[in-house]
């Protein structure tokens, strides 16, 4: 019984694709190939991530930038579904949107967040220098990579590595930078720990903590 | 559906179940108002709702009309933006959610490999939502509901996330297809025999991550009024209701798909398995909160932090050992 079930929602899907079907067909000569969905997503993916980050930079209320981070999130899950890796796509937004944001908020939260605070004036002059220095310094180092492999072809479709390769690779081949990659979360979080124990340190004798 | 080739046919299907499971979530919440009211009045000896329709069965009905036409009422020196962005981001991810649970051996509507990565991904959203409802209400209560809610749904997901990877090691697959696929007919094949502490961990965790009592602290109504919702009414509150029920009702799946055989059951396989499973632990999430006090919040958050994340994570040790013991 349930295999006729499935035949006859099968056929009613198909009848119900076929207008559509129609409209791309119709439609073939203006769209670039059979690519065209895969670059309308790139398209969408790449203004929700630029949108976001606009927001993030721009808002003048620090809740409101984490929004826009959270959209440009959202985009790069998107990138990593276009490249064919739906596990990367998941594990970015349960870590990042679950938890690092979530971890912002509540950080943004617990200090006293006013309207007139540091993030509601313009930047002065050299905040704006250090602020070009650090968005170049990701194009100085990608940059040269880039125009040197410019002329390469790329692959067809993105290659699909299951999860289980995945797990693989990180406890095989690429265990170094792994365990490196621990190690440097391990120091951020010493280094949180030291920062907010440091001004609850008993004082001695007027000793300076 | 693969998630590989999405055609046109898949986006209809993608399309149909979005309505579908819209659908779902609001007959779930109508059928679920009065089961949670009636039984309330059942364990708490008296009627509960009898005078709208025969035994007060268009109760519901009657209530989300007046929901509908409640006056929206914003206060003020709200982020105004922000406010109604909450129930919105409460309300739609919900939708994806539902997508690759198994209903039944054709009733998937997306067949992801990592389905529960999914499902745990986009659940994160719902806090973020609570959190900017109760920021941007402007509302000492609500803000204090939001930093409730924040601290029990971090730590509530790291016991949750382990117990239901104890489940994942044993089937070695993320897919819930093939995780209710692996199970057997009859109780005893099911995952909750030979998961016993996980799937209590899980059903712990549930209650927690949906916000219900006894763990209802972010909206505890003795103290906060109403937290994050607080100043919420007509449809944004019912939007947050809304999305409290389909929360509870997508936890009830993802217990029913991992530790009681899914939609695999004595005599006849098949979607009524999924859907009893599901609603005999929507009645056990009802039972408890009419019976249980509510906790106090160092106890609630020493309930987590003591014993079911030492727990989850020897569960998942033992679960290791063996299976390397056993082999897979």
């Amino acid at each position: 019984m349930q295999q006729d079930v499935t035949q006859g929602a099968t056929t009613v899907l198909e009848y119900l694709a076929k207008p559509l079907k129609a409209l791309q067909e119709w439609l073939s000569p203006v769209l670039p190939g059979d690519e065209w969905a895969a670059y309308l997503a790139f398209a969408l993916y790449v203004l929700i991530i630029i949108g976001g980050a606009l927001g993030a930079v721009l808002s003048r209320n620090l809740i409101r930038a984490m929004l826009g981070l959270v959209m440009t999130f959202l985009g790069v899950a998107g990138m990593y579904l276009l490249l064919a890796s739906p596990f990367l796509a998941f594990m970015q937004l349960l870590i990042y949107v679950g938890a690092v944001c979530v971890l912002i908020f509540f950080a943004v939260m617990l200090t006293r967040n006013t309207d007139g605070g540091e993030e509601s004036r313009l930047p002065s002059l050299g905040q704006l220098f250090y602020g070009a220095l650090a968005f170049l310094a990701p194009l100085a180092v990608a940059g040269p990579f880039i125009v040197m492999h410019a002329g390469r072809q790329a692959l067809e479709t993105p290659k699909t590595e299951s999860t289980a390769s995945l797990g693989a690779g990180l406890l095989g081949s690429y265990v170094l930078p792994f365990e490196l990659i621990s190690i440097i979360l391990l120091v951020a979080m010493a280094g949180a720990v030291y920062l907010a124990f440091r001004g609850y340190a008993p004082k001695r004798g007027g000793e300076k903590t | 559906m693969e998630l590989s080739n999405i055609s046109v046919t898949g986006l209809i299907v993608l399309i149909v179940a979005c309505l579908l499971v819209i659908a779902l979530m609001v007959v779930n919440a109508i059928v679920m108002v009065y089961a949670e009211r009636k039984g309330a009045g059942f364990i708490q000896r008296r009627p509960g709702p009898y005078e709208v329709g025969p035994w007060g069965i268009l109760q519901p009905v009657v209530d989300s009309m007046k929901l509908l036409g409640k006056q929206i009422f914003v206060p003020s020196n709200v982020d105004f933006f922000l406010f109604f962005a909450a129930p919105v981001l409460a309300f739609f991810p919900v939708l994806i959610l539902f997508l690759p649970i198994p209903f039944g051996p054709v009733l998937t509507a997306l067949k992801v490999p990592d389905g529960i990565v999914l499902i745990l991904a986009f659940a994160g959203f719902g806090l973020l939502a609570n959190l900017l409802a109760g920021y941007a209400s402007n509302n000492k209560y609500g803000i204090l509901g939001a930093g409730r809610a924040v601290s029990q749904g971090v730590a509530y997901e790291i016991p949750m996330i382990l117990a239901l990877l104890a489940v994942v090691f044993q089937t070695g697959s993320m897919n819930l297809s093939e995780i209710a696929e692996a199970q057997g007919r009859w109780p005893w094949s099911w995952n909750i025999a030979c998961q016993p502490l996980a799937f209590f961990i899980y059903l712990v965790t549930l209650v927690a991550e949906t916000n219900r009592a006894p763990f209802d602290l972010p909206e505890g109504e003795s103290e906060l009024t109403a937290g994050f919702h607080t100043e919420y009414s007509g449809m944004g509150f019912a939007l947050f209701f809304l999305a409290e029920y389909a929360n509870m009702l997508l936890v009830s799946f993802v217990c029913a798909t991992f530790f009681l055989g899914g939609y695999k059951g004595p005599f006849l396989d098949g979607f009524w398995w999924t859907f009893i499973k599901a609603y005999a632990v929507m009645c056990f999430i009802v039972w408890i909160r009419w019976t249980f006090p509510r906790v106090r919040f160092d106890q609630l958050l020493n309930i987590n932090w003591k014993w079911l994340l030492p727990l989850s994570i020897l569960n998942l040790w033992v679960t290791a050992v063996v299976l390397k013991i056993v082999g897979p």
